[in-house]
Parts: C-alpha cells; structure tokens; sequence
C-alpha cells in the first residue's frame, strides 16, 4: 500500500456567522487520503470548502471534528509543519520587506541552519526567476512577482508535503507555465503537492488524481482518467447495414457516411441498440465509450450539489 | 526561541519604516524641544517645570506610540493575513504574539530612549545639569508601557483594531485615575458605586504606581522597597495580561 503523505478523516467544521444567525456547516465528514509523491488536485466551486480545509490542514482554524496527519504525525506537531510548504490564496507579504528580507525571515522561522540562509535563500530566489528584483521593497511588486515569491517561501524549507492555495490565479500565461513547471520540477524531486485550483486545464495537465469537493464533502476522487470514463453516459457505434432498416431505439445523433453508419446513443439504450442491429442483420463495426472532459466531469458534479 | 527573536526584528524593522511612527516621534520632540518656553512661561522653578513637562511629554507620546503600534501592527498581521505564512511554519501561536510584544517592546523603549536624550540635553542646556533621576523615571515610565503594550496586545487578538485603541486608551486613563476615584467613594456609602469602583480598581492595573516624576522633579527620596514592589507588580501584570492574550491566541480561528 502506498505511503499517506496527508490524511484526512472525518472533518467537520462549522463557523459563527454573527449573533442571531445560524452556524454555517463548512465541511462534512470531509475525508480523503493523498499518497507520497503525487500531485493531487483538489477542486470544488466557490464556497466548497477547499480553503477551509487548507487552512485546517494548517493549523490556521481548528477542526469541530475528524483527524488530520501529514507524513504520519498529526498536523497540530510542531514536527508536522516542518514537511508542510504552504502557499497562500494571495500573496500576503509585508509592503516594509524586499524580496530577499522577505525570506530570510521565513528561513528564520523554519530555523534554517544560519550558515545556509543566504545559499537557500538565493537558490528559491533563482527557482522562481526573482533573483534580478529581490533587494526592491514588496510594495513595487506585481501581482505575478508577489506570487512567486510567495511560492519561494513555500519551497525554503524543502518541504515533504507542498500545499498551494489556486496559486495560478492572476496570473498571466507566462506565469502559469512557470508555476506548472516548478510543480512539475517538485514532484520529479519526489515532493507530494496538494493544490486546489479553478484553472481545470492546469490540474488536467498536472495531476496524478483529484478530489471534487462541493457543499464540504469530497464528490468523487480518484485518477483523471477513471473519473471521466466512470462519467461516460453516451457510447458511439459504427455499424453497416443494408437500406430500408429502421431503428426504433432512440438515438443521440446518427449520420451515414460512404460505407457505414455511424450513432450516439445514451448508456441506458446501448444494449437494446446492440440487440436491434443483430436482429436487423447489420454488422457491427465499433462501439466505444464517449469520454467527456474532466471539464465537463467537474462542472456536472458542481451543478449537481454545489451552490 | 529564534522565531520569537525572528518576529520580534521584523515587527522593530517594520515599525521603524512606519511614517505613523515619526509622526509621534516628531510631536514628541517638539514638545520636549518647547519645555524651555513652558519654563519661562511658568512662575516657579524654572528647572522643575522643565523637567516635569518633559516627563509628561515622554510618557503621553510613549503612551501614544505603544497604544496606535500596538494594535496598528499586531491587527495588520492578521487582517493582511500575512500571519498565515508564519503559522503553517513550525512556530507556535504564543512564539508569535511574543514574538510581536517584544518588537513592540522594542520599538516602544528606542523611541523613550531617544526622548530621553534629548530631555537630558535640553537640562544639560539650560539647566547645566545632567539629572540622573531622569533616567529613573523614564525607567518606570517603560515599565508602565511594558503593560499597556501587553494591555494592546490582549485587545488586539480580543477585538478590531479602533476598538482595541480605544480600550488600551482607557486601560490608561482609569489606570491613572482609578486610586483617586477609590480613595473618594471611601465616603460613599450604600449603593452600587462602592462596588463598582473597588471593582474596577481591583481588576485594572494602577498606573500611577509607574508615576515618580513629583519624587524625581522634587529630588524626593525613594525607598529601594518601593521600586522593588513597583517592578514586581508591573512585571506580574504584564506576564498575566500576555498570558491572557496567548491563551485567546490560541484558540482563534484565523479565517
């Protein structure tokens, strides 16, 4: 059995919107296992509960119920945050700061040996192509800068266990590409990284498997792959027949081409389909699944419970 | 022990590239640069009135400093989210508001230390005297803002930053005025006020016992005993408020 770099079991967590108002169930009973060194996106709408459970992972808010471990520990160890690199949804970094101030106070925090800050600082600086701008103040940074560097203080620590909060967002092209590099540079190197994302081409792209989470609890889970041939509710056949039959299975779409015909059918009609071209005497050529995109996959599992 | 030193150099550096920061600073040196003209001012000693103007001067624009730093910079950690970075790292919730009071601390005691220099320069001036009475009171005056800054620092994880101000101003005020009132309602008697008082007496902290500028600025005797008890007693208030607000740190839901 594959080694658990982060666990999750049974979490629940409710927040006090105010006085007068009703608690506001976040997650529930959400749970999921992610193995060592794979990427592991984790996706949901607005309000699923992604960041919350970030932040959970974290430390950041307390959990009602249900466990957490990274690597084995439990995640409120001091010895559990020492594996995690975190990237936040911004880049919140201090406007006094430059760049390389910046990290070697988060070298100081993670209690780099002192005699490796400079040469670790200046390598993360190197890897997110910020070495030019590091000795300029934050507050003159873009936001495609401040995400970077943001994602340095993530990598200082080579962490086990690489957590990023959407961390393509607002970014332009050029930023995402790099971003996807370094990820994929991560998981080469053997780091586990778990990174929510709305950007569904990138998480296509990058990831071993997925987890959709909608209304606290995670929908479906597994391999990009099996999840969308799991979905596929439509199958396309080929088939040659003589003139004159007709067919009273209904189908999706169907057109006839120089020497067969070819169908979309609905899952639940794809028997009878087989069973009326037998009796009809035609021969079939091909039926195969019809695989919708992971897109598609997502976007069904959000408007089935999601908002 | 290194992240509290960590976050303790980053909150005196940003401090010190805070404009809000030399707008005190500046009313402050003003007010202590003007004390000559108060003395000519004023029938009396002109020294004692130099010297008693000072010490007020330092304390209303160390207090002010304390109060708007305070919880100007612990809020801004957790409203700019920026605390995020810090506690998914190994570092302990306690580890970090410690690590923010005695930046504060530090900004706050640099700031008194440069007032002071320019009070004793300004008596060596005019007064050809180097006063080292005033050095104790600016001692005590420390001591004092060692408890209010830890005062801000409860208000700060406690509630919003103008809150916090206010309360931490208040904490203030009545600190210093809550031993008269006390002493008045001796002769009050039935009612909820008797009370109400010793209960706010008991529960505030009693700045006026940081107050020795009368003893400095008479050249009045001090016990040795009474500075002890001072120091203990600001001392312990401070590690119990600190305590407090480490214990409601820990709890919070940063969301």
């Amino acid at each position: 059995m594959a080694e658990i770099a982060l666990g999750i079991d049974d979490l629940h967590k409710s927040f006090d919107p105010g006085l007068f108002e009703r608690r506001i169930d976040v997650l529930r009973g959400l749970s999921l296992e992610v193995r060592r060194g794979e990427t592991f996106g984790f996706l949901g709408p607005n309000g699923a509960g992604k960041t919350t459970t970030i932040k959970a992972i974290t430390g950041l808010i307390r959990p009602d119920r249900g466990r957490i471990s990274v690597c084995g520990l439990a995640h409120d160890r001091l010895e559990a945050r020492e594996k995690i690199g975190f990237m936040a949804e911004q880049p919140y970094v201090y406007n006094h700061l430059t760049g390389r101030e910046f990290l070697e106070f988060h070298a100081e925090l993670l209690a780099l040996p002192r005699a490796e800050v400079a040469g670790r600082v200046a390598e993360v600086l190197d890897l997110v192509s910020m070495t030019g701008p590091a000795d300029r103040a934050m507050r003159t940074f873009s936001k495609g800068m401040l995400q970077r560097l943001s994602l340095a203080q993530a990598l200082l620590g080579r962490p086990e266990l690489l957590i990023l909060d959407e961390p393509m967002s607002g970014l332009d092209p050029i930023g995402r590409r790099d971003v996807r590099d370094l990820i994929l540079a991560e998981k080469e190197r053997g780091t586990t990284v778990f990174f929510s994302s709305h950007i569904i081409p990138d998480v296509e792209t990058i990831c071993d498997r997925v987890a959709i989470v909608v209304g606290g609890q995670v929908r479906a889970v597994g391999e990009v792959r099996e999840l969308v041939a799991q979905e596929a509710d439509a199958y396309e056949v080929s088939f040659v027949c003589g003139e004159g039959v007709t067919l009273t299975t209904p189908l999706l779409a169907s057109h006839r081409g120089s020497d067969a015909w070819w169908a979309r059918v609905a899952g639940e009609h794809r028997d009878a389909l087989i069973r009326e071209l037998a009796a009809a005497g035609a021969r079939l050529v091909a039926l195969s699944p019809v695989r919708s995109t992971l897109e598609e996959f997502v976007l069904r599992h959000y408007e089935g419970g999601g908002r | 022990m290194r992240a509290v030193v960590a976050i303790a150099r980053n909150t005196f550096r940003e401090a010190l590239r805070d404009r809000v920061l030399y707008l005190f600073l500046g009313f402050a040196l003003v007010l202590l640069a003007s004390s000559k003209l108060f003395g000519l001012l004023t029938v009396g000693d002109e020294g004692k009135v130099i010297k008693d103007f000072g010490l007020a001067g330092i304390q209303l624009a160390t207090m002010l400093i304390a109060v708007m730093m305070s919880v100007l910079l612990i809020s801004r950690e957790v409203d700019s989210r920026t605390v995020y970075n810090i506690l998914a790292k190994p570092v302990r919730r306690w580890q970090f508001l410690i690590g923010k009071y005695l930046g504060l601390l530090a900004t706050v005691a640099a700031n008194l230390a440069l007032m002071t220099l320019v009070l004793l320069v300004v008596t060596a001036v005019y007064l050809r005297e180097l006063d080292a009475g005033l050095l104790f009171a600016a001692a005590m005056t420390l001591l004092e803002m060692a408890l209010l800054t830890a005062f801000a620092t409860l208000f700060a994880v406690l509630t919003r930053p103008m809150l916090g101000s206010v309360f931490t101003l208040a904490v203030f005020v009545i600190g210093h005025v809550s031993e008269d009132i006390w002493l008045l309602t001796r002769h009050v008697h039935g009612g909820l006020v008797r009370p109400l008082v010793a209960a706010v007496y008991a529960v505030l902290p009693n700045l006026e016992r940081f107050n020795f500028k009368t003893e400095v600025v008479h050249d009045l005797g001090i016990s040795s005993g009474q500075v002890a008890l001072t120091v203990i007693y600001g001392l312990a208030y401070t590690a119990l408020v600190l305590v407090l607000a480490c214990a409601r740190f820990r709890s919070k839901d940063l969301v």
